[in-house]
C-alpha cells in the first residue's frame, strides 16, 4: 500500500480541522458567556439590577436588600451583596466606607484593607474599598481548608442613604469572576 | 517507499481493544474485591501513590496486550509509547488548562441538559478530540511506520489512553488520592471512553492517509468523536446520578462503568466493520 505524500488536499483538510476546532471553541465560549451572564431582574427599595441567574438567593440580613451566592464556585462562592444604609445628608462616602471597614474588621477573620479610593463607576461617583479576609465557616462538617477571600465594595451616596455594592470571591477566582461582577454593577440603577 | 506492500489488517488491533475492555472490567472487579475483603488502611501518601498507580493501569493493560500480540509486523515500541506520552503531555499542557481553567466548565456545564450536551461537545469534546488527533497527526502520521489504515486506530488509541491517564492522575492528585470503590470505577470509565472516542478519530485518520478523501472527511471525524464525547458525558451524568431514598443516597457508579463498557464495545465493533468493509473495497479495486 502506498504511503502517500502530504498533498494539497491533506493540507486543506488539516487547516479545516484546526479552523473547525477554533470555531467550536469560540462558539463554546459564547455559549458559556450566555449561560454565565444570564440574569434575573431584581428590584427592591428603589434599587434595581440584573442579578445572576441560577445563584443561591440568601435571605437578606440587616441593611441588605440582595445577597446572592454562586454555589458552583470552587472554594468561597462568589457573592454579590447590595446594602441600603441610612446616612445623614452631610456624610461622605469615605465615612461610610470607614464604618464598613470597621464592621468588617470586627466580624471577619484576618481582615486586611488593601486599598481605598474615589472612583467613577459607569458615570457615577463612588468610593471603592478593596480588602481581604479568611473565610470562617462555622459548619463543623465543612472539611476543607479555609479560603482566602478578596472583596471590593463600592459605596454610592444617594440622598439620605448610601447604596453599597459588595463583591467577594475566593482569591483564586477573584480576577476571573470580576468580569461577571462588572456586568452586574453596570446594570445597577437607583 | 511501501509501494509493494499488500493491503491487510492488523487483526490483533481488535483483540487488543476487546481485551482492554474486558481487562479493565476485571481490573475494577479485582480492586473492588480486594478493597472490600481486605479493607486496607492508607496514609495520605500511600493513598495518593496507590491512586496514581491505579490511574496508570488501564494504559498498561492495553500496552501489554498490544506488544504481546503485535508480532507479525510489529509497530516500533518507541513510536507507540511516544504517541501515548504525547497524548498525555497535550492533556496536561493544553487540554486540562483549557477545559478547567479557561472555560471553567465546572461552573456552568451542568446547568441544564442542553448546556451539558452543547457545552460538552463544543468545549470538552472538541478540545480533547482535537488534541488526540494532533498527537497522531503531527507526530507519526507522516512517518513510513504509519503504513496501514488500522494504524490510525492503534496510534489514536495510544494518544487517547495517554490523555486518559493524565486526566485520571489529575483526578487522583486533586483529590489527594482515590477511593478504591467509586474512584477505581471512574478511572476505568475515563480510560474506556477516551479509548473509544480515539478509535473514531483513528479510523478517520487511517482512511485520510491512505485514500483520497474529501476535504470534509477529517473534520467530520473530529466532529463525530467530539459529539460522542459530549453525549457520553451527559449520559454518564444521568446514569450515575445517586438514587435518593429514606435510607440515604445510593451511588450508581457501576451503571456508569456498564455504559462506558457498552459504548466501547459498540464503537470498537462499528469501527471494525467499517475498516473491514473499507479494506475489502480497497482489495477489490487494487
Amino acid at each position: 500500500m502506498a504511503n502517500k505524500q502530504v498533498s494539497l488536499g491533506d493540507r486543506f483538510a488539516e487547516i479545516t480541522v484546526v479552523a473547525l476546532t477554533v470555531i467550536a471553541l469560540i462558539a463554546g465560549w459564547l455559549y458559556k458567556s450566555s449561560i454565565e451572564n444570564a440574569s434575573l431582574a431584581f428590584n427592591a427599595e428603589g434599587v434595581s439590577a440584573q442579578a445572576p441567574k441560577g445563584w443561591l438567593q440568601v435571605e437578606p440580613a440587616g441593611n441588605e436588600i440582595l445577597h446572592t451566592v454562586d454555589i458552583k464556585s470552587t472554594g468561597f462562592g462568589a457573592t454579590y451583596v447590595i446594602q441600603k444604609i441610612p446616612t445623614t445628608q452631610e456624610a461622605s462616602a469615605a465615612e461610610v466606607s470607614s464604618r464598613l471597614s470597621l464592621n468588617y474588621a470586627q466580624n471577619l477573620l484576618a481582615f486586611r484593607m488593601l486599598d481605598q479610593r474615589e472612583v467613577t463607576v459607569y458615570g457615577r461617583e463612588a468610593y471603592e474599598i478593596s480588602y481581604v479576609f479568611v473565610e470562617s465557616n462555622p459548619d463543623l462538617t465543612h472539611d476543607q481548608l479555609p479560603s482566602v477571600v478578596r472583596g471590593t465594595d463600592y459605596v454610592f451616596l444617594n440622598g439620605d442613604h448610601a447604596v453599597v455594592v459588595t463583591f467577594q470571591a475566593d482569591e483564586k477566582n477573584y480576577d476571573l469572576d470580576m468580569g461577571r461582577f462588572l456586568v452586574f454593577l453596570r446594570s445597577l440603577s437607583f | 517507499m511501501n509501494e509493494a506492500k499488500s493491503i491487510h489488517e492488523r487483526k490483533h488491533v481488535w483483540r487488543d481493544e476487546i481485551l482492554l475492555i474486558v481487562g479493565l472490567l476485571l481490573f475494577v472487579g479485582v480492586v473492588y474485591a480486594v478493597n472490600n475483603s481486605l479493607q486496607p488502611v492508607f496514609t495520605p501518601a500511600t493513598l495518593l501513590l496507590t491512586g496514581v498507580f491505579l490511574a496508570i493501569v488501564p494504559a498498561a493493560i492495553w500496552l501489554v496486550f498490544f506488544y504481546l500480540q503485535d508480532r507479525a509486523e510489529p509497530e516500533p515500541k518507541g513510536f507507540v509509547l511516544g504517541v501515548f506520552a504525547l497524548g498525555g503531555i497535550l492533556a496536561a499542557a493544553v487540554g486540562i488548562p483549557v477545559v478547567d481553567d479557561l472555560f471553567r466548565v465546572s461552573h456552568w456545564l451542568r446547568s441544564d441538559t442542553i448546556t451539558t450536551i452543547v457545552g460538552g461537545i463544543l468545549v470538552v469534546g472538541f478540545t480533547q478530540e482535537f488534541l488526540k488527533y494532533a498527537a497522531v497527526r503531527y507526530s507519526i502520521y507522516n512517518s513510513d511506520e504509519f503504513d496501514e489504515p488500522t494504524d490510525g486506530v492503534v496510534y489514536a488509541t495510544a494518544a487517547g489512553l495517554g490523555y486518559a491517564t493524565v486526566l485520571n492522575i489529575q483526578f487522583v492528585v486533586s483529590n489527594g488520592g482515590v477511593d478504591l470503590g467509586a474512584g477505581i470505577i471512574r478511572i476505568a470509565v475515563v480510560a474506556l471512553a477516551q479509548a473509544a472516542f480515539s478509535g473514531i478519530t483513528g479510523y478517520f485518520l487511517g482512511r485520510a492517509k491512505f485514500e483520497s478523501e474529501q476535504i470534509w472527511w477529517m473534520p467530520l471525524g473530529i466532529t463525530l468523536a467530539a459529539t460522542f464525547n459530549g453525549v457520553f458525558n451527559w449520559l454518564q451524568g444521568i446514569v450515575t446520578r445517586p438514587t435518593l431514598s429514606l435510607s440515604g443516597a445510593t451511588s450508581n457508579a457501576w451503571m456508569g462503568l456498564a455504559l462506558a463498557a457498552v459504548v466501547a464495545f459498540v464503537t470498537t465493533g462499528v469501527i471494525l466493520v467499517l475498516v473491514r468493509r473499507n479494506l475489502k473495497s480497497l482489495q477489490a479495486g487494487k
